[in-house]
């Protein structure tokens, strides 16, 4: 059962990747390519938006761009994450409760209101959106990797070390980051998870790239044409949604294995 | 309980701090996030004079002092979209958040805890396991899309319900006719909140069912021959519910960043909404105002969950 979920997760992946990769979009999406309102044709799989442009390729061209900002918005939230998680850890004492009170802030703050007041100051842009989701997602993943370190930093093998004279450099790189890269990776991907979320909700207030074209995008105009109130909402609201599901639902099974996989303990439940 | 509300009022610190600086650390005039655009209409000397009502020429820390005097008076600005003060905008739209998240998050926690229970008692079976994935998959759809799904199918193809706002316009209906109307704009914008955050209570109580299922005290109450009614909810239930108040506090969260974009689906006039329209007007002062109230909102019911936990569970000092 466990595995197998896992497994869906890694296809679901696998087959979006491929669509972001391989898949060319028939159609420059921000060209107008035929009469607006089409239903679906032979020429327009999902017909074409309300100024003609073609779905299909709105929808190809917005799987690289949330892709993107999943992977690349939760590498940056984990980079962070590791970076206070490890500091916290092993400095201890004064350090260690300044950083997680940092992180209580951070965690009690609603964060789309906020992202929707900076992603309204600094302007709708990809790179504003990469930054906001990693400047506030990094917190939960900082005190995960926090109490892993207060875990390792006891065991024998490092306390030795420590005691033969080894430096700070030294543990981190042979003993602390070895054994934090799984539970890291496995938060990567929670997180990827999370910021595809946030990431549509963004775009779908009007908040994203208006150049690159994502899943919310595409729903913000279905949804400000009004293409609810018409039977376009089959080939025009479906898809994109149905797409934004999918990846959240690969990134957070695969996280959920990788999680039971560097965490033994959460392994009988 | 001292350290908790330090960091409350920590977070508000920082989000009145934010509020105060980004207008004034953006590029440009910081004038025209306090009147609009038509600032670029303006003479050099209105834009002086205007400059020197909102105290903009005064040094930066008298300029934050002034702000925290005028907001201690509940004085949020001035909002020039809606040609009203930002505190009076807020105050209409408040109540319709609170009615919407508020009976979002009672069903969404009272169906998490009741299946989730129940997912545990039967754990591993078909009723486990469709509960599970059922509730693993509402949870990575986005609110908003699943909102516009049931907006085509119920409002607009079947037409049970109507399609937005939070009561028929001009109706001015009274009584249980009023309530009706109130009822059926509510229902769609809470069905696509509540399902959407349902799975956060439902893995919390399954999980600590499962622990609580496994004690001893169980067994010996099994073994007493207490019914298996008895022993889920008199004897279980009770311990089980203890981590369902964490999240509860975590669920507020999601709820209101959920109530963002499902009133605006729904056009719902909330707070939410208001926030969306505040963006879309470019009017700062209102999108300052609502996301202060926001977060003004969500540590509050923190810290009423803070009380509560203590209250339940006495190893618990705060």
């Amino acid at each position: 059962m466990k595995s197998v979920l896992s497994i869906i997760g890694l296809v679901i992946l696998g087959a979006l990747g491929g669509i972001a990769i391989f898949t060319p979009a028939p159609y420059d999406p921000h060209e107008r390519v035929s009469a607006p309102f089409q239903p679906p044709s032979p020429q327009h799989w999902l017909g074409t938006n309300d100024i003609g442009q073609d779905i299909f390729s709105e929808v190809v061209h917005g799987t690289r761009t949330s892709l993107l900002v999943g992977v690349v918005a939760a590498t940056l939230a984990i980079l962070l994450g590791v970076v206070v998680g490890v500091t916290a850890g092993y400095a201890g004492r004064s350090v260690d409760t300044l950083l997680m009170r940092v992180v209580d802030v951070v965690l009690v703050v609603p964060f789309l209101p906020l992202m929707i007041l900076l992603g309204a100051y600094l302007g709708p842009s990809l790179i504003t959106v990469i930054a906001v989701i990693a400047a506030l997602m990094w917190a939960r993943p900082a005190r995960v990797i926090r109490s892993q370190v207060l875990v390792l930093k006891n065991l024998a093998y490092v306390e030795a070390a420590h005691a033969i004279g080894g430096s700070f450099w030294h543990l981190l790189r042979r003993h602390i980051i070895p054994a934090i890269v799984p539970l890291a990776m496995a938060q990567l991907v929670t997180v990827a998870s999370s910021a595809i979320l946030i990431e549509s909700s963004l775009a779908f207030l009007g908040l994203g790239d208006p150049v690159q074209k994502s899943w919310g995008t595409v729903l913000y105009y279905a949804q400000a044409r009004g293409a609810f109130l018409t039977g376009a909402w089959v080939w025009w609201v479906l898809p994109p949604g149905a797409l934004i599901t999918l990846s959240v639902l690969g990134f957070a099974l695969v996280g959920y294995a990788l999680e039971r996989r560097s965490n033994p303990r959460l392994r009988h439940h | 309980m001292t350290v908790k509300l330090a960091s409350y009022a920590l977070v508000l610190l920082l989000a009145i701090t934010l509020n105060f600086l980004l207008p004034r650390l953006m590029p440009g005039t910081p004038l025209r996030f306090f009147v609009g655009d038509d600032v670029a209409l303006l003479s050099q000397e209105s834009i002086q004079e205007l400059m020197a009502q909102h105290g903009l020429d005064k040094p930066l820390w008298e300029q934050y002092l002034r702000y925290l005097w005028q907001l201690a008076q509940g004085d949020l600005g001035y909002s020039y979209q809606e040609r009203q003060p930002v505190l009076t905008v807020l105050l209409e739209r408040l109540p319709w958040t609170l009615l919407l998240t508020g009976t979002a998050l009672l069903l969404s926690t009272t169906i998490g805890i009741v299946v989730g229970a129940l997912a545990a008692w039967r754990y591993g079976s078909a009723f486990d396991a469709l509960a599970l994935s059922l509730f693993v998959l509402l949870d990575s759809m986005p609110s908003f899309w699943l909102g516009m799904i049931l907006i085509a199918l119920f409002a607009v193809q079947l037409g049970w319900f109507p399609i937005f706002g939070a009561q028929t316009p001009w109706a001015s209906l009274t009584g249980w006719e009023y309530l009706l109307d109130i009822l059926k704009h509510l229902a769609l914008p809470v069905l696509t909140l509540t399902l959407t955050t349902i799975s956060g209570a439902f893995l919390v109580m399954r999980s600590a069912m499962l622990g609580v299922l496994g004690e001893d005290y169980i067994r010996t109450a099994r073994s007493k021959g207490v019914s298996e009614f008895g022993v889920l909810y008199r004897h279980a239930l009770r311990n089980g519910l203890l981590p369902v108040t964490t999240v509860f506090m975590i669920n507020l969260g999601f709820l209101v960043s959920g109530a963002t974009v499902v009133e605006t689906v729904f056009s719902y006039p909330g707070l939410g909404r208001l926030l969306y329209e505040a963006v879309l007007q470019r009017d700062y002062p209102l999108m300052q105002g609502a996301f202060l109230l926001i977060t003004l909102s969500v540590l509050a019911a923190n810290l009423v969950a803070d009380l509560l936990y203590s209250r339940i569970d006495p190893r618990v000092r705060v």
